[in-house]
């Protein structure tokens, strides 16, 4: 019984102590600053939206950043709260931050200018492209177009719904999730439905469109995001988190697991998005402005494909929680009081980001702050937090 | 809600007290591995959450092959990301006893987690985000198990005993708004033994 429980102990120490990470970050490591010179204080609406983000942040998020496009306004950034609690450093625009799913938008551009460049057509079955063993087990996986994939009308079910997943995610908060790992949790699950007969919104459509991209290029995807835009379009603040996970610059994310407004840093819990092209997105409120800029103005992909991607179809089950909304390629359309908006949010975990063009005023806005889940949602990704957002804006 | 709670344990325990005077007071320690989990899933599971309980009980009936009992225990968890959890519970426990000293066990219970992060917190005072002391989290915490035991001396009816048992349990509320309640599962090794032990008849 003695050897029993030694060994037992023994087994316990070494799981419990070959793992760490570094929490310990120096202020200094935030230094940033942009290449450009900043006028947003010179904006005539600066006064409103620094109170905005004030107002956000006293309510109990840790640090928001935020960038606002107006033609005639110029370009606004802002920041507040802090980038880290635990070294008392002040959220600043210019830093960067985890922006989640809001990489299906990167994502979709990739698939479509691999469209544009004649590699593939959008009406391909997503099977012509993906290994046996990927698909295996994930019903609908073999019945989908890649345009399914990319609107969600697949019906393939999302790996992330799945409560073993969440319930393992839990249990092992820094574990860095391969895809197959990931789609493990699709397998053996009903679809929602026939493809091209409803939409829902399925993470596990767009790990498969991140190894499509792969089986096309040859490349690891995140590389093409970086070949096919981030270099092209100078997001020189835009990384994804696989060539570095957790960046010693990032600000620190924070989690309201118990929904009390008592936070605890999560930085380095967001492992189920590093290698998939669901998540995994790093950023600035800067870049992600002027990708959305470029995106609408026609400089990324061409006017047929920004079509493509912008032909939205809507879910037959209303969430009357939220904006009237419809699913396009890698974005979202959204019907708010200030017109359509074409937005897509992110969670990882201790990070949540939106960003929203609005093509009747050609208004961009770009909003990313360091905390999440419990009470913290209802103040940034909450319809009334968006509206609140957008009242002041407009 | 804490409070009463833990009234009601102590009053549980008390009656059970004033019963089991007749009785030998057995002495169980374990130690689990415990993990986030929708139970009956996942058996072994990393990385691991270690912890320890120890108790005692009281036996309601006990025949030739079945053991009727209430156990009231204490225990600790480790979950170095998120908690250490301290708690107290009471079961109510079944064992159906082979002759051949292997008995199969079943028990449904109830309890109190008290849990305090194991990272700094910080709590959102006056309009902004301070460093403060940790007063933990309550939950209501509620079980059920099933395992084997094995009686050393299986003739003896105050055997030491081994055990491993799978408990499923539940913490509530969890994250109120956001998770209501949250599954767990441990797996747990231990042996109980009877200290003050009468010659048996």
């Amino acid at each position: 019984m003695k050897q029993i429980t030694s060994g037992l102990l023994l087994t316990i120490l070494i799981f419990t102590s070959c793992r760490k990470e570094d929490n310990s970050n120096s202020p200094a490591s935030y230094n940033c600053n942009f290449s450009f010179s900043d006028s947003s204080t010179a904006n005539i609406n600066n006064t409103k939206y620094n109170k905005l983000l004030t107002e956000i942040t006293g309510s109990g998020v840790p640090g928001i950043v935020m960038s606002i496009y107006k033609p005639g306004d110029g370009l606004w950034l802002g920041a507040s709260g802090k980038a880290d609690l635990r070294n008392n450093v002040a959220m600043k625009p210019c830093h960067i931050t985890r922006m989640g799913s809001t990489v299906k938008t990167f994502t979709a551009v990739t698939i479509l200018k691999l469209k544009e460049e004649g590699k593939l057509q959008l009406d391909d079955m997503a099977a012509m492209y993906l290994p046996a063993w990927a698909m295996h087990n994930i019903a609908n996986a073999d019945k989908a177009t890649i345009r399914q994939l990319l609107n969600h009308s697949s019906g393939i079910f999302n790996y992330i719904r799945n409560a073993q997943f969440q319930t393992a995610s839990l249990n092992d908060l820094i574990k860095e999730w391969t895809p197959d790992e990931l789609l493990a949790y699709a397998r053996g699950k009903d679809p929602y439905f026939e493809p091209g007969t409803d939409t829902y919104y399925s993470n596990t459509g767009y790990v498969f469109l991140g190894m499509i991209i792969e089986k096309i290029t040859g490349k690891p995807f995140w590389q093409v995001f970086q070949e096919k835009i981030f270099t092209p379009q100078g997001l020189t603040a835009t990384s994804f988190a696989a060539t570095n996970t957790v960046p010693a610059n990032i600000v620190r994310g924070y989690v309201d697991f118990y929904s009390n407004l008592q936070v605890t840093d999560a930085t380095y819990f967001s492992g189920w998005d590093y290698y998939t092209a669901d998540g995994g997105l790093i950023s600035n409120a800067y870049d992600m402005n002027i990708f959305m800029q470029r995106l609408f103005g026609g400089n990324i992909i061409n006017a047929a494909s920004l079509n493509e991607m912008l032909t939205t179809i809507a879910p037959k089950k209303i969430d009357t929680d939220f904006f009237p909304i419809q699913h396009g390629l890698g974005i979202f359309k959204i019907s708010t009081p200030y017109g359509d908006a074409y937005m897509h949010s992110g969670d990882a975990i201790g990070y949540y980001a939106t960003i929203a063009y609005f093509p009747a005023t050609r208004t961009t806005i770009v909003w990313a702050v360091n905390g999440n889940y419990g009470k913290i949602d209802q103040f940034i990704s909450s319809k009334k937090a968006m509206e609140k957002i957008f009242a002041t804006v407009f | 809600m804490k409070q009463h709670l833990l009234f009601a344990l102590a009053a549980t325990l008390l009656m059970q007290s004033a019963k089991a005077q007749k009785h030998p007071m057995p002495v169980t320690i374990s130690i689990f591995n415990e993990a986030t989990a929708i139970p009956f899933t996942r058996f072994i599971t990393t990385p691991v959450h270690p912890g320890l309980q120890a108790g005692s009980g009281f036996t309601y009936k006990e025949r030739n092959h079945m053991h009727l009992f209430q156990t009231f225990n204490i225990g600790y968890i480790f979950h170095s990301k998120l908690y250490h959890g301290f708690f107290v519970n009471t079961e109510l426990g079944y064992d159906y006893k082979f002759n051949f000293g292997l008995n199969i066990k079943a028990s449904a219970g109830i309890g109190y987690l008290h849990s305090f992060t194991t990272q700094k917190e910080y709590q959102f005072e006056n309009g902004s985000y301070q460093s403060g002391r940790d007063k933990g989290n309550s939950r209501a915490i509620f079980s059920f198990g099933t395992g084997l035991g094995y009686r050393i001396q299986k003739n003896k009816l105050y055997s030491p005993e081994i055990f491993m048992m799978y408990q499923s349990w539940a913490e509530y509320p969890y994250s109120p708004g956001f998770i209501p309640l949250m599954t767990h599962a441990n797996l747990q090794l231990g042996t109980k033994l009877f200290m003050h032990q009468k010659k048996d008849k």
